[in-house]
């Protein structure tokens, strides 16, 4: 449909295994620059691990997987990618620094060493932080505020390099529906303002699928990959991918077949 | 009382050196103990012991090794063993913590028995275990001002490496740091400063000089940087402190410094209890 120039993330034929246990199969998947991707499946069904790929974090066995058009352990212009992850997991909330630091962090891989920041990078912290709307907490410790709030940090984190491509790894679980939804608002409004593309896990298939514009269900491999209202009509995919994804798994392996 | 520091060579030395290792083993520490490390520096005090006791047992034998100081191969030590944690972490993945015991026992071992085999206990091996103010002779002055300037140096230039990679290494790892040389690096810097720092700690009280000061620094800054200069300060104050009480009451100043250095921590959680109690008070208030 769309040219190849646009494709910002191409998977083609990907298999992941630990030890003999295939997580991901022969899984083909396309991310077009500008798209709102929202990524279902049921527990085990390789979210995690797809992204961890994408990243370069693992190497898969067989398959090809590109980034902005160059093979992804090649590929080295990692500020063109954000990445946020699981809140709940990943760093201490005692950690003693502020805001201002934490998304300054962002900026460290394109400073490289030996640089240090300037007051021009400075502006480009706040300016995330204000994309945000979280400019007014930047001295605050980030152990002090709200699991919602911490996460629009670590957006703000991931925003300040100006990435073409954000991924988000169940950013919302641990949060409660109110910052949720803010927190979805604030990913339309990147999406629809700046143009960022965008790659979203998550469990809660019900809220995220009236915010992305596409959705991919991941199971071994993508079963269905079309758009968010194409999916939301369809009735036998929301209700595989939907609340219940957990009990019928297997049912979901019969229809496959 | 201080101008005797000047008077004599040992005094003066032992006053320098406490200023440089009151200043790079704290901020050393603060990447210790957010990394949840604080008890690598313990096990790496102790595999320096058993360098020290190796080089004693060798000048039995060998003339030569009487004249260079233990304490080189006790930064030997200290460095391998430094290595042998770092791998012991990957391999055990969920239980890190792990290579401590491991590395701490593996060292005590081997130094006891390399104490029975060369003449057991003497004054010298008391003077590593709890530091000495007439300890710090111009050679080991010497390596303790180039140990700090090549700590400082780095700190300067890595810190916003080592910030990310202690906050967050998955995601540090994703922006293209080189996370295994960096830690690698830090591991051979800790083992340096414990070394370092012996003269006037002693083996047994050098980790809380690296922890002790953080602790407090916890309890008053408000940034990441300021827990730099927090324990900078605490350190300061609990080495001079040590280095002179020690002195002047013919103590071990080991034990005066950590003493100090809890006193400092003790002080700090008071201020901060008194802090929320009249928040508190303010809150009810209004």
């Amino acid at each position: 449909m769309m040219a190849k120039a646009s494709t910002i993330v191409e998977v083609n034929n990907l298999t992941y295994q630990y030890t003999d246990r295939p997580v991901l199969q022969n899984l083909n998947l396309n991310v077009e620059e500008g798209a709102f991707l929202g990524l279902v499946g049921p527990n085990g069904s390789g979210k995690s691990t797809l992204i961890k790929c994408i990243l370069g974090l693992i190497k898969p066995q067989a398959g090809k997987l590109s980034l902005f058009g160059s093979e992804v352990h090649r590929f080295d212009d990692w500020s063109k990618v954000g990445y946020v992850s699981q809140r709940a997991n990943r760093f201490n909330a005692g950690f003693p620094a502020t805001v201002f630091e934490v998304v300054s962090m962002g900026l460290f891989g394109q400073l490289g060493l030996f640089r240090f920041m300037k007051r021009n990078d400075r502006d480009k912290v706040m300016q995330a932080l204000k994309t945000v709307e979280m400019d007014a907490y930047a001295k605050q410790p980030i152990g002090k505020l709200s699991g919602g709030q911490q996460q629009r940090v670590l957006i703000a984190r991931a925003l300040v390099s100006n990435p073409t491509l954000l991924i988000l790894d169940e950013p919302t679980v641990g949060i409660d529906a109110t910052s949720a939804r803010r927190f979805y608002e604030l990913l339309r409004k990147l999406n629809q303002d700046q143009g960022l593309t965008l790659l979203l896990v998550s469990h809660d298939v019900g809220t995220m699928t009236k915010y992305v514009t596409n959705v991919a269900c991941l199971n071994k491999s993508i079963h269905f990959h079309g758009t968010a209202h194409e999916f939301e009509t369809n009735p036998n995919l929301s209700s595989l991918y939907g609340y219940d994804v957990q009990h019928i798994i297997h049912e979901h392996e019969e229809i496959a077949k | 009382m201080i101008d005797v520091f000047f008077q004599y060579d040992f005094l003066r030395n032992a006053l320098i050196a406490g200023v440089l290792i009151g200043l790079i083993a704290p901020m050393l520490g603060v990447f210790l103990v957010v990394k949840r490390m604080s008890l690598v520096a313990d096990a790496l005090s102790h595999i320096t012991l058993t360098g020290i006791a190796f080089h004693l047992l060798l000048a039995n034998f060998f003339a030569i090794f009487s004249l260079y100081d233990p304490i080189y191969m006790g930064m030997v030590f200290a460095v391998i063993g430094s290595l042998f944690i770092n791998q012991l972490r990957t391999v055990y993945g969920h239980f890190k913590e792990l290579a401590i015991p491991i590395i701490l026992s593996a060292g005590v071992g081997l130094a006891v028995i390399f104490i029975s085999l060369a003449d057991g206990f003497n004054t010298d091996l008391y003077s590593y275990l709890f530091g000495s103010v007439a300890a710090v002779g111009n050679n080991d002055l010497m390596t303790i001002i180039i140990i700090a300037a090549i700590v400082l140096v780095l700190l300067f230039v890595f810190y916003k490496e080592w910030f990310f990679l202690s906050f967050d290494e998955e995601q540090a790892a994703i922006s293209g740091l080189k996370g295994k040389w960096l830690e690698l690096l830090f591991s051979i810097l800790v083992a340096l400063v414990i070394a370092a720092s012996i003269r006037i700690v002693g083996i047994l009280l050098v980790s809380a000089l690296m922890t002790l000061p953080v602790a407090s620094a916890m309890q008053w800054a408000k940034s990441f940087k300021q827990m730099f200069v927090y324990a900078a300060i605490f350190g300061q104050i609990s080495v001079l402190s040590g280095i002179f009480l020690g002195f002047h009451l013919d103590l071990a100043p080991g034990g005066v410094i950590v003493v100090f250095a809890v006193i400092i921590l003790l002080l700090s959680l008071l201020k901060n209890k008194i802090v929320k109690v009249s928040m508190n008070r303010n809150v009810q208030n209004r």
